[in-house]
């Protein structure tokens, strides 16, 4: 079902009207036709595989869909993100007003100078619609590559004054630029005033330099550490980027190029002699570091990291690395590559906490807010934007095992329907695919979590065991769709 | 390619958990517990163990530098407080001047590892690892220094890492957990519910040795009761790392079997007004000053059994930048606490901050490796020999920081 524009703006109106705006969600996911209810079937190992790493978890209607049209052809699908109908969520997110809003007016709404001002709401705002674009959107892969892109150009909310500057960096940086092209991602961060502010550049003045976000561009964002600079070349680039400023006044919280401030004289990054010219300086360096080698190499690597394994196979980074350079950064020409053919050689990863949370809730069909989420996450040790390093959050597996408590406390209360604002509805769901027997619906339900039914012996073995602890045949479905989120299996993907 | 059906209670396919396969090639009963103090970011040591003797840290530092202990131009509570003459606390450290006058503080200062990349996680990477570079293996020194030394002792909290995340330091250990807070290490609401989970949790997780060990962690701990904690003669500081120590302070005395906790405290990445009486850098002093004080206070009848030793992925440029913080540098410091340290000392060459004696754009030069230190904490008082295989590569030179 399509909704004309008539309808939209009746439901927008609707949903803006609504200060419970949870209640309303399940209203218009009914109204626009969304999650269709389709019984699922097991999915081979390596496509369920796949799904996990192409989505945020793989839901029933994703599961139908590449069973319908197969991998590559949803691949396509999702690169091709703009064409995805992603209307409820937009009606979702219609609410979040500082989510489109320039850096002075979100900072207006946080000054003390006006009424109701609130210094959280942009925070708030910003990770609760992030959370929920994870968990609702169809725009699955796009929605995964903002997440790493926010990871590798991380910036932490909580150092003043960026709690007003970062949904604009969400915006016109990371989200705009997702599956563009890398050149222009790099391009857009450098100019972000929350980077500059998070990286210390507005302190980078001349005459006194301030290292922090020259050296960081170049070990972090494009080169990578061991990718062939050396000290001098991060002092020379803090001096051609000094002067990379943010707005104080007018128009407070924008780019600005401080002419005084910059450097005079010529400059050597890279053996790269580049001729005084005040902002264009820092930019030539940047054509050079993005197409540079060691980036292609760099960015490749991470990519397949975080799609194919933690030590992803040698020649798929290499053959990533040509196309990158090939196609001058182009995002999904390189992401076509790691999946096309890198998917094949995936290794477990280990989820991490926001893997962990959203595929339980995906696979489960929740409704949620997003709100008592962030909590738990925090305490799993990945609330958004809250890392104060610039390396962004890890993304191999070691390094998020070994703290499995918070994860158990988050599927007891998901379970038993304990979270605030946030209900699953395990009994029909389940009655979609299964036959109403206990073991039917365990079937069906490790199918859903797991990809295909348990072998007979270990269900029944868990079914007796929760049997025996006393558990009346409600109860035991419910621990069982517990342990089965907190279970060893579901923590990788 | 995946092909394996789901095993609840495995991993998907091949066991890939980087665990240690060698057993363990020494036998001794249980040394100290040793607490690890990281301090990421790179803190700014000179500002922290300040040379006051020093007339080039003052050209240096011509706006952030500590004032000498006998500098009738600052306040007294903003001078450096003298420690030997030379080297002094900077004020907001003050609260270890105690541990410091019973010599059981050590400071070992222009402290470092070779590693001049001056990239923090990089040179972090390294540290926790142990090794020179990148070819080391790829586990952690304590968990090699766990995994090498059998002391009988089959607590599931032997290696505890506080926070969210286990430090890489304790990787390839065996158990190794992390554990931000006692009191929410349980699993909370309705009792009978409660017992039934408990069941199936054991069930899925029969083979898995991670799971096994939260469970008998969660057991263990049900039966301490943090809200009602006394510590003795000390308040620790309402603060992340307060807790960390706290909670280090109340698994050591409830004799839960731990060896080692690794601590962090964040935020020393000070470029921009750091500020030297007041602010971000003094402000993380006092939390960590104000902490270990608390620690040692807390734990003075068993100081006997316990080393703390601080450190940090590398120090901070010796000239201030312009924007009142300082640049990535090189040496740093370390501190060693504990009841057989050789205490109430400066431990270590000096190298110096005149120009001629700095290295690379200006840092602190290293005169002690860190792992000679940490060596030195390890056989003399963890009872483990096997440096070489904790260090891989690195012949450790005692420097006497442990009374003999």
């Amino acid at each position: 079902m399509t909704l004309s524009r008539r309808d939209f703006l009746k439901l927008a109106t609707l949903l803006s009207a609504s200060a419970a705006l949870n209640a309303c969600a399940p209203a218009v996911r009914r109204l626009t036709d969304d999650f269709p209810s389709v019984p699922w079937r097991p999915l081979s190992a390596a496509d369920f595989t796949a799904l996990n790493r192409i989505t945020f978890g793989a839901r029933v209607d994703e599961r139908a869909r590449l069973a319908e049209i197969g991998l590559a052809n949803y691949i396509e699908e999702q690169l091709d993100f703009e064409t995805i109908n992603d209307l409820t969520l937009d009606l979702q997110l219609s609410t979040f007003n500082t989510l489109t809003m320039a850096a002075n007016e979100i900072e207006a709404v946080t000054n003390q100078l006006f009424d109701g001002y609130d210094r959280e709401r942009p925070i708030n705002e910003l990770r609760q619609a992030t959370f929920l674009r994870q968990l609702y959107s169809k725009r699955q892969l796009y929605e995964v590559m903002v997440d790493f892109w926010s990871d590798h150009f991380n910036i932490f909310i909580e150092k003043e004054p960026i709690f007003y500057l970062k949904t604009v960096d969400d915006r016109d940086v990371i989200r705009k630029h997702a599956l563009g092209n890398f050149r222009d991602l790099v391009w857009a961060s450098a100019h972000s005033p929350a980077m500059l502010t998070y990286l210390d550049n507005q302190a980078n003045v001349k005459g006194t330099p301030n290292e922090n976000y020259a050296r960081e561009l170049m070990e972090l964002h494009t080169l990578g550490v061991d990718g062939g600079y050396s000290q001098n070349d991060v002092m020379q680039l803090a001096r051609c980027l000094t002067g990379w400023s943010v707005k104080e006044h007018f128009w407070l919280g924008d780019f600005v190029f401080k002419e005084d401030q910059h450097e005079p004289g010529e400059k050597n990054v890279l053996g790269l002699a580049i001729q005084e010219s005040g902002q264009s300086e820092a930019e030539q360096v940047i054509e050079h570091l993005v197409l540079h080698p060691s980036t292609a190499k760099f960015i490749c690597t991470k990519l397949s990291r975080r799609f194919i394994a933690d030590e992803p196979p040698q020649e798929i980074v290499e053959k990533a690395a040509q196309t990158f350079l090939a196609t001058k950064g182009d995002i999904k020409s390189v992401l076509r590559v790691i999946l096309f053919d890198g998917l094949v050689f995936s290794q477990p990863k280990y989820k991490r906490p926001l893997n962990f949370v959203l595929s339980a809730l995906r696979m489960l069909k929740v409704e949620t807010d997003g709100v008592a989420l962030q909590d738990h996450l925090s305490r799993m040790g990945q609330l958004a934007f809250n890392l104060p390093t610039p390396d962004g959050y890890p993304d191999r597996s070691d390094a998020w095992q070994g703290n499995l408590m918070p994860r158990w406390q988050f599927a007891f209360e998901l379970i038993r329907n304990e979270l605030p604002k946030t209900k699953h509805n395990l009994t029909a769901l389940l009655d979609i695919s299964s036959t109403g027997s206990l073991h039917t619906d365990v079937d069906s339900l490790t199918s859903l979590l797991l990809g295909t039914p348990l072998d007979r012996l270990t269900r029944d073995g868990m079914i007796d065991t929760v049997h025996s602890a006393g558990a009346t045949e409600e109860e035991t479905l419910q621990i069982i769709a517990a342990s089965l989120i907190a279970s060893p299996a579901f923590q990788w993907r | 390619m995946l092909e394996t059906l789901p095993v609840l209670h495995q991993i998907p396919t091949k066991t890939w958990m980087p665990r240690l396969s060698f057993a363990p090639k020494n036998t001794a009963p249980r040394g100290d517990t040793l607490v690890v103090v990281f301090l990421r970011g790179a803190a700014d040591m000179l500002n922290m163990v300040v040379p006051h003797g020093e007339d080039a840290y003052y050209a240096l530092r011509p706006t952030l530098g500590i004032a000498r202990p006998d500098d009738l131009r600052s306040k007294k509570e903003e001078r450096t407080v003298d420690l030997d003459g030379f080297f002094g606390f900077h004020p907001n450290m003050s609260s270890l001047l105690e541990a410091w006058q019973s010599k059981q503080l050590a400071i070992i200062h222009a402290c470092g590892a070779p590693d001049e990349s001056r990239s923090h996680f990089k040179a972090m990477e390294l540290m926790e690892r142990g090794v020179d570079d990148e070819r080391g293996p790829a586990s952690g020194w304590i968990g090699r220094h766990l995994a090498t030394l059998n002391t009988g002792n089959s607590s599931p909290l032997r290696a505890v890492g506080m926070g969210t995340r286990p430090q890489r330091s304790l990787s390839g250990s065996v158990p190794v957990s992390a554990l931000r807070s006692i009191a929410d290490f349980h699993l909370g609401g309705d009792q009978r519910a409660l017992q039934q989970m408990r069941t199936a949790l054991s069930y899925v997780y029969q083979n898995d040795e991670m799971g096994q060990d939260t469970l008998s962690i969660m057991d263990t701990l049900q039966k301490l009761d943090p809200t009602n904690y006394q510590s003795t003669n000390s308040q620790y500081p309402d603060s992340e790392f307060g807790l960390a120590l706290k909670q280090t302070a109340m698994l050591i005395k409830s004799e839960v079997g731990l060896e080692v906790s690794a601590i962090d405290l964040g935020g020393w990445d000070t470029h921009f007004t750091q500020g030297s009486m007041t602010g971000l850098m003094p402000n993380l002093m006092k939390d960590l000053a104000e902490g270990l004080a608390a620690f040692h206070a807390d734990m003075a009848d068993h100081m006997n059994k316990l080393t703390t030793v601080t450190m940090s992925e590398f120090g901070r440029r010796a000239y201030e930048n312009g924007s009142l913080g300082t640049d990535h540098g090189h040496g740093s410091m370390m501190m060693v606490l504990g009841g057989n340290v050789d205490g109430g000392k400066v431990h270590g060459q000096w190298p110096g901050l005149e120009e001629g004696q700095l290295i690379g754009p200006g840092d602190l030069a290293v005169t002690t490796d860190y792992r000679d230190v940490l060596s030195e904490i390890l056989t003399k008082r963890l009872n483990n020999p096997a440096t070489s295989d904790v260090f891989p590569e690195y012949q450790p030179v005692m420097r006497n920081i442990i009374k003999s």
